[in-house]
Parts: structure tokens; sequence; C-alpha cells
């Protein structure tokens, strides 16, 4: 446990004999021990936090394992999964019915940065959550296995102790290379032309070719 | 061919006079026929279908430069007799969405033709004529675009920011402001939401329950939450590059899909992969389905207010997932497949793991069982509940442990048999009532029929090469479709391919799609406190229905 005894020790500016307290720190030190996560899944990670709440991970070796259904009760929104823009309202609006302090972490790629689903001129979802909500810590991963979700909160538990818990808000438009790559949208073909050769040669393939 | 279909196929060929009208090898196109029929006949045509015993399993569109195609498939519960009816709609100047391009619904044959035209309305601009409610179903309501259409060229960026502000902004105006929702003293009559944020939803869905006192008068699934644009992204994409994508639609059992999709192109080039590759892919796919059915056990009992059986059921899922990740490396969302073979081979400590875990599963199975099934508060909360009939099924194109709950012996394993499963030996499970219970007993039946499977498979997995090598990197001309099996019902894929790098269209016709859709019927009479548990006994997944 030595790495706990670490965490649990304020960063005090000069140790002296009589270390005082702020308040603010011993609540912090409180809050970061029982961080209750809003039962909230979008997508495959949510499977992963299911698994992370059940017997073999068990987040609450830990104290995070008590995921409340209503976010007025929850302090960490673990947002796991792919942000469909349908959905941007309902999760803003949970973010906001959440009480403060409130801590967020984007688990897996989806809610990090669109994840698998991004390509260049996409329709259906939010490339990241942190373009409407401010986000503390990031999980990689498509999904995160578990350790890494516990790792992830782990690494909250750190910035709440040291009252670091400013999450961050990325611009709306990250300058991004992969966006700038050309879309490969198709033309609508005639169904004249389509239908055509009706089929003679196309039932045998080479396998030579190519 | 049986003599219904050639009696169907005859009375098409001399009452309704097709336009186009060829035969196909079912072992490649997936169909026996295909028909262009005029679009003032499709009601007739699917009427007909419909009293010989024929349900609609996907109703699709294509998009041409002079035309929509609307593509019917049509298939049976008893033997895999699939039919498919296309429909042109002309598009002559018009633009999508203003009511130029038309059609004649399908919706007073078959209930499932519902969400397929709103899907197809919203995505291609089509109008249904005699379509009950026509709006978007995937889409915010808000949306202006149509996005399946080749015209359609992406948004540009940044737009997704724009727009889910502008979204922001409309929920803060109020949701779906054109509908009643105010509170009548007199009538008792109010509107609920479950969802889309609920604990036992099992994902992001959203019913709209409309209640008298604590009693369900009718309910409205609204789905989309979870949309992810994959058919959209699947044509811009090469076809290897679809693999990450057949491991997300339904992550719970993803093994079935890629199973699907490699049967789909498999059949399209003509190659057919090594028996050991075969064999893996059924010891992985059933493993899979054990690992599916867990997680619903798990989750399902939870929704009723055990918590216990959650955790043994996760305790015995994650030795699944430790043995499927011995070979595929992903504890979930696996691309273990690949055309014509597999990503690498099984690592020999894999089947002696699975030889040590079966006999532990099958006592802890028959324990569980015994454990919920003889608990008086299970029962009471999930005998007569749901009900499903026979004809409500066929109706919603009802597949999977739902249907094989109502009594009919519906499994493609068995009705249109792929892969090696016409070579092993297990029954198809099936049980009588309907309910919320029949849907229980049936998959914890059927995690019995795996295992039965997984132990046959273990001691005779031929040796092989596990890749066929280098295939050609594009899919002959043509269409094809299709369909397996998956944990939840029938999933089949849809190909047009217009002989080019990527597909030209694929659609995904997902059995928990149909399946939810029927929640209307199942709903109306229960009490507000079990509407959770028959929602949990269809054994959603979300990402799966909106693809």
């Amino acid at each position: 446990m030595e790495m706990n005894d670490d965490l649990l020790r304020p960063q005090s500016p000069a140790p002296g004999l009589v270390n005082l307290f702020k308040v603010e720190d011993a609540f912090n030190l409180a809050r970061a021990n029982s961080l209750w996560p809003l039962t909230f899944g979008l997508a495959c990670c949510a499977i992963e936090f299911m698994a992370g709440g059940a017997a073999r991970y068990d987040l609450d070796r830990f104290g995070f394992g008590v995921a409340r259904p209503s976010p007025r009760q929850a302090d960490l929104m673990i947002v796991a999964g792919t942000i469909s823009r349908k959905m941007v309202p309902c999760i803003k609006t949970l973010y906001d019915q959440m009480a403060s302090p409130k801590y967020v972490i984007a688990l897996g790629g989806c809610a990090t940065a669109g994840g698998p689903f991004k390509y260049p001129g996409q329709y259906g979802i939010l490339e990241g959550i942190d373009k409407i909500i401010p986000v503390n810590v990031y999980v990689p991963g498509c999904p995160p296995r578990p350790e890494a979700l516990i790792a992830g909160i782990l690494e909250l538990k750190k910035l709440v102790i040291a009252g670091k818990t400013q999450g961050t808000l990325s611009p709306a438009v990250v300058n991004d290379s992969q966006d700038a790559r050309p879309a490969d949208y198709k033309n609508a073909i005639s169904r004249a032309d389509f239908r055509k050769p009706p089929a003679p040669p196309a039932a045998a393939p080479a396998p030579a070719a190519s | 061919m049986s003599s219904t279909l050639s009696a169907l196929q005859e009375w098409l060929l001399s009452s309704v006079k097709p336009d186009e009208f060829a035969e196909r090898d079912p072992k490649t196109a997936g169909v026996r026929f295909e028909a262009l029929v005029p679009a003032a006949q499709i009601v007739a045509v699917a009427t007909r279908f419909r009293e010989a015993g024929y349900f609609l399993e996907s109703e699709t569109a294509v998009d041409f430069a002079e035309c929509v195609e609307l593509v019917y498939h049509f298939n049976r519960w008893d033997r895999a007799e699939r039919c498919c009816v296309k429909v042109l709609v002309a598009k002559d100047g018009g633009q999508p969405g203003d009511g130029t391009w038309r059609a004649p619904s399908l919706w007073p044959v078959y209930k499932s033709a519902d969400w397929f035209e709103r899907e197809i309305h919203e995505f291609f601009g089509v109008t249904f004529t005699g379509h009950p409610g026509l709006k978007r179903l995937l889409l915010p309501e808000s949306s202006t675009i149509y996005p399946l259409l080749k015209s359609f060229k992406g948004e540009p960026k940044g737009s997704d920011v724009e727009q889910s502000l502008k979204l922001i902004g409309e929920d803060a105006a109020g949701f779906d402001l054109n509908r009643k929702q105010s509170l009548t003293c007199k009538d008792r009559d109010f509107y609920l939401n479950l969802g889309p944020q609920h604990p036992s939803t099992h994902g992001v869905l959203r019913v709209l329950l409309h209640l008298t006192g604590e009693r369900v008068i009718d309910a409205e699934p609204i789905i989309g939450y979870s949309h992810r644009h994959q058919e959209k992204m699947m044509e811009i994409q090469t076809y290897p590059a679809c693999w990450p994508n057949m491991g997300r639609l339904d992550y719970v059992g993803a093994m079935s899909y890629n199973m699907a999709y490699a049967l789909l192109i498999e059949r399209a080039m003509g190659v057919s992969p090594s028996p050991r590759v075969e064999a893996i892919r059924v010891l992985t796919t059933e493993l899979n389905r054990i690992s599916s059915h867990l997680l619903w056990m798990g989750t399902y009992l939870l929704d009723l207010g055990g918590f216990t059986p959650f955790f043994y059921c996760f305790d015995d899922r994650e030795k699944v997932l430790d043995i499927l990740e011995m070979a595929t490396g992903e504890r979930l969302t696996y691309d273990y497949f690949r055309f014509g073979g597999l990503d690498k081979d099984i690592p020999a400590e894999m089947l002696p793991a699975i030889r040590a875990f079966l006999p532990e599963f099958t006592k802890h199975l028959k324990d569980y069982d015994k454990l919920v099934r003889k608990n008086v508060i299970f029962r009471k909360r999930v005998e007569g509940l749901g009900r499903l009939t026979r004809d409500t099924a066929l109706s919603y194109g009802v597949t999977g442990p739902m249907l094989r709950a109502t009594g009919v012996a519906a499994d493609l394993r068995r009705t249109e048999p792929y892969s090696i499963y016409p070579q092993l030996d297990f029954d198809v499970v099936t049980a009588e009532g309907g309910d919320a219970y029949a849907r229980y007993v049936v998959r914890v039946r059927e995690m019995e029929e795996s295992v039965k499977i997984v132990r046959q498979l273990i001691e005779r997995i031929p040796d092989g090469e596990i890749t066929l090598g280098k295939l050609p990197k594009n899919v002959p001309k043509g269409e094809y479709y299709s369909a397996v099996e998956s944990a939840r019902g029938t999933f089949g894929m849809y190909l047009v391919s217009d002989g080019t790098l990527n597909p030209y269209r694929i659609k995904l016709r997902t059995p928990s799609f149909s399946n939810l859709s029927s929640l209307p019927a199942l709903l109306p009479g229960c009490l507000i406190s079990d509407v959770v548990s028959v929602l949990g006994s269809t054994d959603i997944v979300l990402p799966e229905i909106d693809r």
C-alpha cells in the first residue's frame, strides 16, 4: 500500500512540525475515496464498465462500486461509448443535473475523439465528449479493459486529492490531419448500367487476379 | 423447391407479371428468385406472401442514378426460402423528402414494415403512402439530411459540434412539442419517458409509455440514441476495413456477426475455407453465444432485483472471455474472422482450457437455473408477462429466442444450414407460452446446447490451413444475401456490389431491430413495474438496433 500512503498525503508546500490542512483538502480526500459513478452506458465500453463492477475486477475494492442510477446522487460521470448526436442533449442534461463537484472520465476511443466511427464527413456522432462537457481523465482503448478503467479512476483519484479537478474542454474544431483525407464517397450509378450484363462470367472469380 | 414456393412463383409470373424475373442460386445469392414488380402491385404480393406463411425479413432501398430501388426480402420459419421482390421509385426530378418519391406502404400487411419504412424514409427520402406515422427513426427529428443517398457527400468539418449545440438548444426548448403530454385529471392518462438513460434498458433506449394509473395503454420505443452510421461508413470503406464494424454491431455476441460477413463475401467470391477454419469458427461462435446469454441472464435478473446472479453470471462469463481472448486477443469486440480464414490459429492452450471449463460451467449453470427457476418471486414476475403470439411474431418479423419461446422451431443453423452445423448434433430449443418465462427457459437451454456443440468440436478439430492466401480485393458485381443465427435471432446482410473496392450498399438486417419493434404489442396491459421485466426478456443490444 505504499502508493496509497503517498496519495493520502496532501501536497503541502513546506512540511513542518505542524501541518495545517485546508478544509478543502480534507473534503477532497473524502471525495477521492468514495467516487460514486453514474450508471450510464452508451455502447461497447459500458459492458466493460459492467465487467469492472462485477466479481473479478470489483470496483468496490477502491470505493468506486456504488454506481448510482440517478445523476443527483453521483459525482463521477463515466462516458462509456459512442456519443451519437441524438444523445448529446441527454448527456448534457445528465451532466447539468449532477451536483458539484463532479468529475468526468471519457472511457474509450469514441468518448475521447470519435474512435473508429470517425471519418471525413460523418453525420452521426460527436467526436469526443470534451467538446460539450469538461473531461478530467481520458482512458484509451476500444474498448478499454476493466483494468484500464480502474487505472483511469485511480488517476482521477490522484487529481481529486491534489485539487486539480478543473476538466478540459477541447476547442470546437481540432486541426486534425486525419480529417484532411479525401472522402471516398461514391456517385450513384445508373440502374440500367448495373443490370446490363446478366452476370454470365461474374459467378466465377479468378483468385489469381490482383 | 417446395410446393408453396412454386405455387407462389407461378402466381407471381401469371398474375402480377413482374417486369424482371430471375431465379437465383440460394447458395451464392442467398435468395430463390428476384422479381421486379410494379409499385401498385406490391401490397397484393405481400398479402400473398403473408397468407403463405412468409414474414418480411428485411426491407431496404438502394439508390441509383435514375431511381430508388426498394428491396423486400420474404422468408419462412420452417425452411429457408428467401425471396426477393423489388419495386422501383422513379426520381423524376423530385427532391428527397418532398413527397414526390412515392411507394405504397406494407404496414397494413406487416407491422414490421413500420420501422423499415421509417428508416427508408429518413435515409432515402422516399414517402410511403398509407404509413401511419412517417417520421425520423434513427436521426434527431430536426435533421434535414438523407445520408444514404449517393448525392450526400458528407457534412462539413466541425458540423458535429454545431449540430450538437443546436440539438441541446432544441432540447432546452422542449422535447416533442407536437405531442400531447399534458396531464388531465379527468382521464388520468399520462406519458412517461423510460430512458434513454436508465439502468435497465441495456443501453440507450427510450420508451414513451402511455399510462393510465399504473397500467400501460400504449408504448412507443424511440431509438437512434446510439446510431453510428455503420451502413454509410461501410460504403466508403474497403471490404477488409469493414471487419471492425462487425465486431461493434452487437458487441455482446460479435462472433455471429463476423460469421455473417465472412459467409457473405466468401459466397460472393465463390471460395470456401478449410474444415479447420470452419470448426474454429463454429467453436468460437458457440462460446460467444454462451457468454452473450450469460450476460443477458445476469443483467435480466439484475433488472428484476436480484443482484447476486449478476456476479455469478459475470464470473462465468469472464472465463469464457479468457478462452476467447486466447484466440482473438480481444475481450469484447471481436474481429477474428477473415475472408476465407481466420486472423490467426488458436493457441495450444486453448483446447485444454475449454476442456477444464465445460464440466465446471455445466454444473454452475444447473445450479443457477435451479436457484432462479424455483424462486417464487422470479416466477411471479415473469410468468404470463409480455405474451407474444405466433401471429404477432410473424407480423413483426420476430426471430431468435423470442420466436422459439412461442414454440416455433425456427433456427437458421438448422433451417438454412451454414458452415459445419449440419454435421453437429444439437437440438433447436423451443418453449411454449411466448411469455418472458418461456424466453428465459429457451436461453438457458440454448446455453446447454451450445455446450453440447463445443464439446463435440473440441474432440475433432481437423488440421488444415487457416487462410486461403491472397484473395482479390474487390467483390464481383452483383447482389448477395447471407444470414446467420446470432444470439438474438436472424442477422442478415444484403450487399450490392458494383465490382469496385468498396460496397455500393450494405444493409444490416439486425434481429433486435425487429424484435424490439414488437414491444408495442407486448407491453399494453402490463403494470409499469413489469415494463422492465418484459423489456429485459427481449434481450436487446441497442447499437445493433441503431447500427
